[in-house]
């Protein structure tokens, strides 16, 4: 009979913690404790037992009487303070409490999407040094000294004082075009790399110039790398940041580092095509700077021009950005105010 | 370059609007600019590559137009310059590794005066102002055709006698527009038997400039060494349109050319008699060379299939002189010297995509295996963004400021700016050093930001510049952060929880300093991902429960609560976790959890454990049970 009691005890508390609502919770108040109660009739069993048991069963079965009684008064109560709580008339358009969390630079979450992008058609990332040498940042990508397109170029030379380093040989890179020696010296085709980074020119500040900004350089080497392989990756990765319905239109350009070279243009995002501000009314945008690696690169780094080809490309992120977001200023991507960052 | 469509007309006809034009010519790589309207004229304005010299000049435009278009281009008369009527003495003393090629021509009994109507007009559209008629026909004529020119007063050479040289550094120079020039060394200048009268390729010499009592001129049409050129230009940061011209490399083959255009115009406009042979002094003949294209190399770099009439056509339309070699599958060209921007196969390959069109090409994605070897210089950007989003996900905003700092921002942090790498050429003081911490640029950001916001938690994730010369610099990646609302011990725990994810058991405290009502941390993080362990392995969760237990001792205020914490989780290893519940003065209570993983710990086990750690406080700090 204990055991019986037990068995009733455990299956009314699970019954009754279980109970969401009061009228459920009167009924099995009346399953145990009512007249015909599954507790009241195991009660009146009692005086059938012998006399030596009844004082020890007697005991816990008021014992289990009482915890139910008390389980049952505690879940009325609760259930009662929730529905009361519920009739309390709440005005749900007082605004959330929002979580306290920061908000990534726009240019991070720009970079984070150009990485993903290129991941996706086979492009590793790669990273590398600011301060370069001459050779990295101008002579290996076919730029002699005294070559005039050093002029698009103002560079930013780094103090030699106490050094043993001849003065105008280091430099802060102006281009993210430098790890193309530093990386093809290191490994054989085929590869496909991209490389963020920040670089420095020797430029006046304005809304669209600054003398630090952030680029990214992408390049592929393979024996059958083909321009139009170079102009459907460009085309890919525009259409994949800017939406499938952006244009890319192509002219010729000259960079010393590659031959034939490119420019490309892509329709304006912000007016799309129609003319604004942001393309200088004309509906597309200058965006980047591309071409077949030149031959003379790639023996720099003993590669076989004859027997490998590659493209190259670089693409202005802090452009990217502004863009995306339409922001009328370079700058603002520096400014740390945070009512700039906190809309991102 | 400025270029008006009405002089272009005069060489090509163009058939496009000028809308069409400037799109045409920019796909081709002649970037224009801006179209606009002057009188009764269009005015183009071109960008010019640094491998064009010919585009700065309006033949070379007009050109290209005529690819575009399909037309012939019609020169300028140039007539032969007919025989000397006297000969006036002059010596030339030219050295060819400074000058290689030399063309002049004296004109005698010529009348200085205004240049007519028409030249004035033209010199002006392109925003020259006219001088005298000497003067702008040189220019005209430069202007025309590419190849920079200049007319001395013959009379004002003394000895009759020019040498061309390089200077020593020093000299005193008087340009023709009055402007005084101490020269560098080894610039290329003409000395007569006293003086230096020509800072040859840039600017000619006041001292013996065209003036209106000028009777002789001596015309000098030169080639010019680019780097010299470039070198004494960029010196004496002075540019001219002969500079630009020569330091690309000048149309080595036009000086003869040019020479008879200018005596043309010279002697219909000034008058005068030709009173010199003609002087050609060079290094070598200065012929077109010739230049091969394979077939099946430009459709493999190219990708497109191009057929090869339409090569032809368009080479020929360049004046290439295109000659299809049958038996070898390749086009033979002739390069005229005007082009030197043609050297290799590569190039001739260029020529024939730009004018086919880019935008005809069809896109494609590279074939081949994607490449699986991890590349040099690879960088983990996943890493880069997990690091980022524990620091967003607490409330931390990121920002991105300048690496280069001005000597008060590096004075004020405390540097002695002497130790830290500087730029020789800074674009203004503010921006001269490079940064070796970033927390100057995180205290800056959290004054700017202190007018507007009451909580201000920012972080920046950036390059920081390292060692006190070049000999020892270094770059490194610093993840710094500053805020003035969270404790020291949330910036703890926030640096805890970041080494937790990256496996990293350091004691980030070191790395945080309180400054006021600002707490500032920074970290070389290119050093922590040299410690980084990402790997996993799952340990089962314990099947026994544990066991809670508070403990209050009584001890020397002085002892460190890390030590204590450290010292009682040494005393077992079923001792999983001790945290610090609350102290009062001497009084400590921790928080303690025993669990075995093989079995229930009843009171006699955890007791003893307890008396372990009392026992052991006891001896090596003095601490006793709190009744």
């Amino acid at each position: 009979m204990g055991e019986e009691l037990i068995g009733v005890k455990n299956s009314a508390l699970s019954l009754i913690l279980d109970c969401d609502n009061l009228k459920e919770l009167e009924e099995l108040k009346l399953q145990f404790l009512g007249r015909s109660g599954k507790l009241t009739l195991l009660l009146k069993e009692l005086p059938k037992l012998p006399l030596e048991k009844r004082g020890e069963i007697g005991r816990l079965a008021n014992e289990v009487k009482k915890t139910i009684e008390e389980t049952i008064s505690q879940a009325q109560e609760k259930l009662s303070n929730q529905n009361s709580q519920n009739k309390i008339d709440i005005d749900t358009t007082i605004p959330g409490i929002k979580p306290d969390i920061g908000h990534l630079h726009p240019m991070t979450q720009v970079l984070y999407e150009v990485v993903d992008i290129f991941k996706r058609i086979g492009f590793q990332v790669a990273d590398g040094p600011e301060i370069e040498t001459d050779y990295y940042n101008f002579e290996a990508l076919n730029i002699p000294k005294d070559h005039p397109s050093r002029d698009t170029q103002q560079t930013l030379y780094v103090d030699t004082r106490n050094s043993r380093i001849a003065a105008g040989e280091t430099l802060l890179r102006t281009q993210t075009s430098n790890m193309q020696g530093r990386i093809m010296e290191k490994i054989k085709p085929p590869f496909r790399i991209i490389v963020p980074g920040k670089v420095f020119r020797y430029e006046q500040v304005d809304v669209s110039h600054g003398f630090e900004f952030q680029q990214f350089e992408g390049f592929a080497v393979d024996e059958n790398i083909k321009m139009t392989d170079l102009f459907g990756v460009i085309e890919y990765f525009f259409k994949k940041f800017f939406g499938e319905k952006t244009k890319v239109r192509f002219v010729c350009h000259n960079f010393p580092f590659v031959e034939p070279g490119a420019e490309a243009y892509i329709s304006c995002n912000v007016c799309k095509g129609k003319g604004c501000t942001f393309c200088k009314n004309s509906g597309w945008v200058e965006i980047l700077g591309a071409g077949m690696i030149h031959p003379n690169v790639l023996r720099n780094v003993n590669i076989d021009p004859n027997k490998y080809h590659g493209f190259a490309f670089g693409v202005g992120l802090s452009r990217l950005a502004t863009l995306r977001y339409q922001m009328d200023d370079l700058r603002l991507l520096t400014n740390p105010d945070m009512r700039i960052l906190e809309q991102f | 370059m400025i270029a008006p469509l009405s002089w272009l007309k005069e060489y090509v006809d163009i058939t496009l609007s000028p809308k069409e034009l400037g799109e045409r010519l920019t796909e081709v790589g002649l970037g224009t600019e801006r179209i606009s309207k002057a009188d009764d004229d269009t005015i183009f304005e071109f960008e010019i590559t640094p491998n064009r010299p010919d585009l700065l000049s309006i033949i070379g435009i007009a050109r290209e137009i005529a690819a575009i278009e399909k037309k012939t281009i019609k020169l300028p008369k140039l007539p032969n310059i007919s025989k000397p009527q006297k000969s006036l003495s002059l010596t030339i003393n030219a050295d060819y590794k400074i000058n290689p090629r030399f063309t002049g021509i004296i004109i005698d009994r010529i009348t200085v005066k205004e240049s007519p109507v028409w030249l004035k007009k033209r010199l002006q559209k392109v925003g020259l102002r006219p001088i005298n008629n000497i003067v702008d026909i040189t220019n005209y004529v430069m202007l025309e055709l590419g190849n920079p020119l200049h007319a001395f007063d013959y009379e004002k050479i003394k000895g009759s006698v020019l040498n061309v040289t390089q200077t020593n550094g020093g000299e005193e120079f008087k340009s023709v527009d009055s402007v005084t020039y101490h020269l560098p060394k080894d610039a290329v200048v003409i000395k007569d038997s006293e003086k230096i009268i020509d800072l040859c390729g840039i600017k000619g010499g006041f001292n013996s400039q065209i003036s209106n009592e000028t009777k002789t001129i001596f015309i000098r049409v030169p080639i010019e060494v680019p780097t010299f050129i470039r070198k004494t230009s960029q010196a004496l940061g002075l540019r001219s349109e002969a500079s630009a011209i020569f330091e690309r490399g000048v149309n080595s083959g036009g000086t003869i050319e040019t020479l008879r255009r200018c005596v043309d115009l010279v002697l219909k406009l000034a008058g005068g008699e030709i009173a010199s042979n003609l002087y050609d002094l060079k290094k070598s003949d200065f012929s077109p060379w010739k230049l091969e294209l394979r077939l099946d190399r430009l459709a493999k770099i190219l990708g497109v299939n191009i057929p090869e009439k339409n090569v032809l056509s368009i080479l020929d339309s360049l004046n290439l002189s295109p000659k299809k070699i049958a038996d070898k599958n390749l086009i033979e060209t002739i390069i005229p010297t005007y082009r030197n921007d043609l050297k290799i196969e590569e190039d001739l390959i260029e020529e024939v995509a730009r004018l086919y069109g880019y935008n005809k090409f069809p896109k494609a994605l590279p074939l081949g295996q994607i490449p699986i070897k991890q590349i040099p210089y690879f960088k983990d950007y996943k890493l880069e963004e997990k690091v980022k989003n524990i620091f967003t996900s607490c409330g931390f905003s990121e920002i991105y400021t300048y690496s280069l700092l001005s000597e008060n921002d590096i004075a004020d942090a405390g540097f002695d700016p002497e130790n830290i790498l500087r730029i020789d050429n800074p674009i203004s003081r503010d921006f001269e050093y490079l940064r070796s911490t970033l927390k100057i640029g995180l205290k800056k950001a959290l004054i700017q930001n202190k007018p507007n916001f009451e909580k201000i938690n920012l972080f920046e994730l950036g390059k920081a510049y390292l060692g006190k010369s070049l000999d020892n610099a270094e770059e490194a990646y610093f993840l710094s952060g500053i805020s003035n609302s969270k404790t020291f011990f949330e910036i703890k725990g926030l640096l805890e929880e970041l080494f937790d994810q990256l496996g990293i058991t350091d004691d980030p405290s070191g790395l945080i300093q309180s400054e006021d009502d600002t707490i500032v941390f920074e970290l070389n993080f290119s050093k922590l991902l040299e410690k980084i362990n990402l790997n996993r392995t799952f340990v089962p969760i314990p099947k026994y429960p544990p066991v809670f237990e508070d403990l209050s001792l009584i001890i020397d205020k002085r002892i460190a609560i890390g030590e204590l914490i450290k010292t009682i989780k040494e005393q077992s290893e079923k001792i999983i976790n001790v945290s610090l519940l609350s102290q009062f003065e001497k009084t400590k209570t921790f928080h303690i959890v025993y669990q075995d993983k093989n079995g229930n710990l009843s009171n006699e086990d955890v007791s003893k454990i307890r008396e372990k750690i009392l026992k052991t406080l006891k001896s090596k700090f003095g601490a006793t049970q709190k009744e």
